[in-house]
């Protein structure tokens, strides 16, 4: 004893030697630990890496992905001459323009990304073509094409195509675009031509909708964000949209944090729920060690020594796990970042050979070992506090229960894996918001465990004998039912979370939006060519209903009283109201004589028809309401460079679901038609005309007619935007599916954890007379009761959270399927029900006579 | 001036099941047990089923504290004590045989002894251990595991733990109820010369009336209480 009466502990190297003695070289006992840990480890170390990748591959190409340290752009114009020498003056320049454009070529038609690029393109990296050329702008009557426009107008390098009447010589097929993805988000395959092909073309007139887009470089010690802050001080009013270097994909990298955090959370989710394996597996271990831990103390090993030679085993198996699962992620790296390249890799840079990331395993590893310790952390105590007479005596006295010595750590490695979550993630308050709602999960999971034991232990006895013995082993003491119950209830209300969302996203794309949206989007159509659209369209398509309105771009430049006007230039517009979106940048502005199709008016009056007095506009009412706007308030834009105001006359409804020309300003005419502008058409087609015949022809009849124009089909739109949905909802389903994997893992731990009682159950009941078919019925009692009443819970749980993500996270409809939701469902509980028949046949083939020797 | 004793109770009460639960009663498994055992002596502890043999044990070791009552053993107080400091006290100073041997499964009969050597804080555990098992015939089994071993070998190897600290009291609740009568007999046999070459102390739980005979001294246990307390005169040595 040392000079404070307290017993002196074991010195650390004699507990590490009994530690080791015990300790099976195979881990027996302590296996499922470890596949929880390596689950739940190697899926956090796999998405945490794959996030750094990604992101380090956008920080490290920005200068190449935008093709310079600066883009500035700005809608239906050129730079002015101040604008170009002030450019100029600041370093090497390239300009050119983006727009929608349609290419031709062996009969066929193609919607295509035109961009026309001067001599100086590209300023940071080199265009590679297929054959193998490093090559920059395509000389004048040559294009450079990519492969799905290669394809898809069948054609080859030195075949010929055409743009709005110019043929073009396929000069080589794209094999690598250097700053592909900082164009960012396209409704066709590019084709590159020379920068003069738009106004030779005809494509460049005024009021067309392109996009010029000037590249810089400059010295390597300028600062590009002050650069971008100076152009904007100069040209205040200008309407410019500037991106630097550093925030090359800035959407894109958003994205990926968000998407990264959330997988990484899924994952983090699936690791708790391992945790529980691990609380079990511990509890299983130091219940098969009872004798052991009792001899151990017997022969004079205090609690806390006992602690220590078993806390000191379970770190060796938790680090196993561990290291096994970053090895594990390590190895999917590739894989995954393969798999990514092929499905969304013109969305996102990825780069395939990117190395893991230190920062990313040792997060996994730092939540692994916590969760270990944490979940270990009461059994070990209970070990610890039970006298050695007490494990001698009783085998129905459980570890499980929760001394309060564990009440400390236990706290303490909660507060731990809180902050590892919320300090080392990019999204601190995501992290903290999914936390709460786990936890919450978890505590009505807990506290429906705790309400099925009471229940089932008040319950009436059933005459049934199988009935009785399956009702009591739900309450049992060292029973499993609370660890299952939180176990599954997840793994279970994942299951309908992701079938409720999916379903719901199907249901929003594929149920409602094609019945309501048009069949093409025409842009760039010269108002007095409106005609010759019409009369092809309904001469191939009787029926077909053509909607037309102006389309301008233009950016809000102040707002608000007309003695007390709000400046845009003088806002920081990233902290905005989400609803005063229309403030960043450039957007779509109209004039209209009547109320739009599908808008209605909620204050304010409408211009009558040939009105002629103040300039006039109405506002979408979402964004009146976002920036505090009221009626007879004024308005400045810029269009094309020009300054224009108007007076708020009315608000609107806008019905955004209609995908039909859709806009937040509508403008008296008198307010903008003396400027140039082109018309945008939707073409909504009859039933009998929406086929692949039909529709081939019109395009074509139109192609011919209208060559300026670009006609885009909004089922392929769809269909893009399905297929990434898709892809979003794979990669959930991927990184939900360890946590259906930990569950199992838990069920088999619960499974093994209560075979011993079960053993003995089975052989008495074996021994008094009770057929296999029999104890397989209490078995499968026992389970489907559980699972049956969890279905239900996960069914609430899951559709609630689905309900939250889709209407409050993604402003989407409600719309699962519920059919194929409670396929999904029964589809999960089936395969519990199968797992955990599978594992308990071993118990039902004990011979009773060897069984009975044994226990 | 006369040594202290090797234990002396007082009172001793143990009462188990106190519970608030309605289905546990308690149950008072000792009645009041006073007792004094003096160094060296062999001491048979006899008494029907639930008579408290077990528990008296358990007490007297500190396995269980009991409820009420004054404990001396080895001269440290015992009731005063909390469980890590019993756990404390027994390091090397008391060892026990129990009836299912409880040897560590996982480890060699080896390491089953030099752990208790190691917990004890003895020096150089892998010769001594080596020479006891030796010592109670067991040189050719030193690295075979409990499963390896018959019944009588494990006694055998747990009677080796428990001398090998050398403690001044040994106990052993029933050692050779688990075994066949020749080898119960080998085992005692080995279990008495062991003793007599330490000089310790020894408590022994048995039903065997001829095992009982050969100690020093006979205590019958009834219903929680001392029935009889008898010294033998024909007790081995």
């Amino acid at each position: 004893m040392n000079t404070s009466g307290t017993p002196a502990p074991l010195p650390w190297n004699i507990c590490i030697t009994i530690a080791r003695r015990e300790l099976s070289a195979r881990f027996r006992g302590l296996r499922l630990l470890i596949i929880c840990l390596f689950i739940g480890v190697a899926a956090l170390s796999a998405i945490g890496s794959l996030t750094s990748a990604i992101s380090g591959s956008i920080a490290a190409r920005g200068r190449i992905i935008l093709g310079g340290d600066l883009e500035i752009a700005v809608w239906q114009r050129g730079l002015t001459a101040p604008e170009s020498q002030f450019l100029n003056s600041l370093g090497t320049v390239t300009s050119g323009t983006r727009m929608q454009a349609m290419a031709a070529a062996n009969n066929l038609t193609l919607p295509v990304e035109l961009k026309s690029v001067d001599g100086q393109w590209p300023l940071v990296g080199r265009l590679k073509l297929t054959d193998g050329r490093q090559v920059g702008a395509p000389s004048a009557n040559q294009a450079w094409l990519a492969p799905a426009a290669a394809e898809r107008l069948q054609v080859k390098q030195g075949h010929t195509i055409t743009i709005s009447g110019q043929a073009l010589r396929v000069g080589g097929i794209i094999a690598d675009e250097p700053d592909r993805l900082g164009e960012g988000f396209a409704l066709g395959p590019t084709v590159i031509t020379a920068a003069d092909l738009p106004m030779r073309a005809g494509l460049i007139s005024p009021g067309a909708m392109y996009r010029s887009k000037i590249r810089l470089t400059c010295a390597s010690s300028c600062n590009p964000p002050a650069i971008a802050e100076r152009i904007k001080s100069l040209f205040p009013t200008a309407g410019l949209t500037i991106r630097t270097s550093d925030k090359a994909v800035q959407n894109a990298e958003n994205f990926i944090s968000v998407m990264g955090e959330f997988l990484v959370m899924i994952a983090l989710a699936a690791l708790l729920v391992a945790g529980l394996g691990i609380g079990g597996g511990t509890t299983s271990y130091l219940e098969a060690r009872r004798n052991g831990i009792a001899t151990l103390k017997i022969l004079g090993a205090s609690g806390q020594d006992i602690a220590r030679i078993y806390l000191l085993q379970i770190t060796v198996a938790a680090l196993v796990g561990s290291i096994a699962g970053l090895l594990a992620g390590a190895l999917l790296l590739p894989l995954l970042l393969s798999l990514l390249a092929q499905t969304i890799g013109t969305l996102i840079p990825i780069d395939r050979s990117a190395l893991v990331d230190p920062a990313a395993l040792a997060r996994a590893a730092g939540f692994g070992l916590l969760v270990a310790l944490t979940f270990a952390a009461p059994p070990l105590a209970a070990a610890k506090n039970f006298p050695a007479m007490a494990l001698m005596r009783a085998r129905v006295t459980s570890l499980t229960a929760m001394p309060r010595v564990a009440y400390l750590p236990t706290a303490l490695g909660g507060a731990a894996l809180v902050g590892l979550a919320l300090f080392t993630g990019p999204k601190p308050a995501f992290a903290a918001g999914f936390l709460a709602a786990a936890a919450a999960i978890f505590a009505l999971l807990a506290g429906l465990g705790w309400a099925i034991r009471r229940m089932a232990a008040r319950l009436p006895r059933p005459r049934h004998p199988i009935a009785r013995l399956g009702l009591s082993n739900l309450h049992r003491p060292g029973g499993q039912t609370a660890r299952l119950v939180t176990a599954l209830g997840f793994g279970l209300s994942t299951f309908v979370l992701l079938a409720v969302v999916e379903t719901s996203l199907e249901g929003n794309m594929q149920s409602r939006i094609p019945q309501r949206a048009p069949d093409y989007f025409i842009m760039g159509l010269a108002p007095d060519k409106l005609p010759t659209l019409t009369q092809i369209v309904t001469a191939t398509a009787q029926g077909a209903v053509i909607r037309s309105v102006p389309a301008m771009r233009g950016a809000i430049l102040a707002y608000g009283p007309a003695d007390n006007m709000t400046h845009v230039a003088d806002l920081d517009l990233t902290k905005i109201p989400e609803d005063a979106w229309a403030l960043k940048g450039e957007r779509g502005l109209t004039f209209s004589e009547q109320i739009p199709l599908g808008n209605a008016l909620t204050d304010g009056t409408w211009w009558g028809a040939n009105y002629t007095g103040t300039p006039l506009v109405s506002v979408d009412e979402k964004f009146a309401a976002a920036i505090d706007l009221k009626i007879g308030d004024r308005l400045t834009i810029s269009l094309l460079g020009v300054e224009r105001s108007a007076t708020i006359a009315s608000f609107r409804r806008i019905d955004w679901d209609s995908l039909g020309s859709n806009y937040v300003l509508v403008f008296s005419p008198n307010a903008l038609s003396d400027a140039p502008y082109k018309l945008a058409s939707t073409i909504s087609l009859p039933a009998s005309a929406k086929n692949a015949t039909t529709k081939g022809a019109m395009m074509r009849a139109i192609t011919a007619a209208l060559p300026a124009i670009s006609a885009i089909e909004v089922g392929g739109l769809l269909q893009q935007a399905h297929d990434l949905l898709g892809q979003m909802s794979m990669a959930i389903l991927a990184a939900a599916s360890v946590t259906v994997l930990a569950g199992m893992a838990v069920l088999i731990g619960a499974i093994t954890a209560a075979r011993a009682a079960k053993l003995y159950d089975n052989v008495i009941l074996r021994v008094l007379g009770a057929s296999r078919a029999q104890l397989l019925t209490l078995i499968m009692a026992e389970f489907a009761g559980l699972v049956l009443i969890l279905a239900l819970v996960a069914l609430a749980i899951g559709s609630a959270l689905g309900w939250l993500i889709m209407v409050h996270l993604f402003k989407f409809s409600f719309l699962p399927n519920w059919p194929w939701v409670l396929a999904v469902l029964g589809g999960g509980v089936t395969v519990i029900l199968c797992f955990a028949l599978l594992t308990s046949l071993p118990l039902l083939r004990a011979k009773p006579a060897a069984a009975l020797r044994e226990l | 001036m006369t040594s202290p004793p090797a234990l002396a109770a007082r009172d001793l009460t143990l009462t188990l099941g106190q519970s608030s639960s309605k289905t546990d009663a308690a149950v008072a498994v000792l009645r009041g047990i006073s007792l004094t055992v003096a160094h060296g002596e062999i001491v048979a502890l006899l008494g029907p089923s639930g008579s408290g043999k077990s528990s008296l044990m358990a007490v007297l070791t500190g396995l269980e504290r009991a409820t009420s009552g004054q404990l001396t053993v080895a001269g440290a107080n015992f009731a005063a004590m909390d469980e890590d400091a019993l756990a404390h006290a027994r390091r090397g100073r008391i060892g026990i045989v129990l009836q299912a041997f409880h040897l560590l499964p996982t480890m060699t009969a080896l390491e089953n002894v030099m752990t208790a050597l190691d917990i004890a804080g003895i020096g150089d555990a892998e010769t001594r251990a080596t020479a006891e098992l030796t010592a109670v015939g067991l040189g050719h089994r030193l690295h075979h595991y409990p499963s390896q071993l018959s019944g009588g070998e494990q006694q055998r190897v747990a009677i080796a733990r428990a001398i090998a600290t050398r403690p001044a009291l040994i106990f052993a609740d029933e050692p050779t109820g688990n075994l066949d009568a020749a080898t119960g007999q080998s085992i005692i046999d080995m279990l008495l010369a062991r003793r007599a070459e330490t000089g310790a102390t020894l408590l022994i739980i048995t039903h065997d009336s001829a095992l009982a005979k050969r100690c020093s001294r006979i205590i019958t246990l009834a219903d929680g209480l001392i029935a009889s307390d008898i010294t033998s005169h024909s007790a081995a040595t």
